[in-house]
């Protein structure tokens, strides 16, 4: 099993856990760490440790950051860098999220690096559009 | 038809279907079997929308959920079925679709219908077309999501 931390300027981090157990249930092996005003790094790094003493993270750890070169990701670097099981993805969403938890529960044995592509992947397509020029009758499609 | 799925859920295809649902059941098709739904042909479309990729979405009235489950072209289809209602399930029961088991995702309150869980609100109506199902064998659970533990409908009816 490996540890999803999400890690966020304020608390989205924890809103996004809540709205991702609406979809899949409840999380356990899911840490939402936040980086509330007045804090630094340095707090961050700490609550980072604190989540990683109480998840499993044997199969490593994927730290799901809200913003590239912001405060949340700054700090997960610091760890990333000493463990080569550890990885990061910027741009967190619930897409990803819920795909993360889902590869999770699935635990199939992939390493970080397979997850972190798994975990852009379900990012970007869960970037979709929709406008009314969009609809195709696909006549072909009806049963 | 291979059912791997019958669930009654009036959001029809929402989060927990989506993401969930259609990974854990590994269907090919979502078929909604709704008179109501079918007949309005703006949700219709939109549902169509929103099926999770490699997934064919359909919505179909029950008369035409009954042909499809009859046609043998669709007999090795793994096909999630979704219904609002279970008078609606009993309908194809009746009519010959082989349902073993029915999951109960959700059913919105409205004026009239009692809570008798956190996401399940029933009316008389209802009520009578569950004690039918199951007096007919079927299982009748209430789950959101595959982890959750099964809560058996008939005993919270009481």
């Amino acid at each position: 099993m490996f540890g999803i931390i999400v890690g966020t300027h304020g608390i989205f981090a924890q809103e996004l856990l809540k709205s991702c157990e609406m979809i899949c249930g409840e999380q356990k092996n899911v840490r939402a760490v936040t980086l509330i005003p007045g804090e630094g790094p340095d707090d961050v790094v700490k609550k980072y440790e604190a989540a990683i003493a109480e998840l499993d993270c044997e199969g490593g750890v994927l730290f799901l950051n809200d913003l590239f070169g912001g405060s949340p990701y700054n700090a997960a670097c610091r760890l990333v860098i000493g463990n080569e099981n550890y990885g990061i993805v910027t741009g967190v969403n619930l897409p990803m999220l819920i795909e993360m938890c889902s590869a999770q529960m699935m635990d199939d044995g992939s390493d970080i690096m397979a997850l972190m592509e798994k975990a852009v992947e379900a990012g970007k397509n869960g970037t979709q559009t929709f406008h009314a020029s969009q609809i195709s009758d696909d006549e072909e499609e009806d049963l | 038809m291979n059912i791997v799925l019958a669930r009654i859920d009036d959001r029809l295809i929402h989060g927990q279907v989506a993401t969930v649902w259609s990974k854990v059941t590994g269907c090919q098709r979502i078929i909604v079997c709704d008179d109501e739904v079918a007949k309005d042909t703006i949700r219709a479309t939109l549902l169509k929308q929103v099926a999770p990729a490699g997934i064919k979405s359909h919505v179909v009235d029950l008369d035409k959920a009954i042909r499809v489950y009859e046609n043998p072209k669709y007999e090795n289809e793994k096909c999630l079925l979704l219904f609002t209602n279970p008078t609606s399930v009993l309908y194809l029961v009746e009519h010959g679709v082989d349902i073993k088991s029915v999951n109960i995702g959700g059913m919105s309150f409205k004026e009239g219908k009692h809570q008798i869980t956190g996401a399940v609100s029933v009316d008389d109506k209802d009520i009578e077309s569950f004690k039918k199902l199951n007096e007919k064998g079927i299982e009748l659970e209430i789950r959101k999501v595959d982890t959750d533990k099964k809560v058996m409908l008939m005993d919270v009816l009481k």
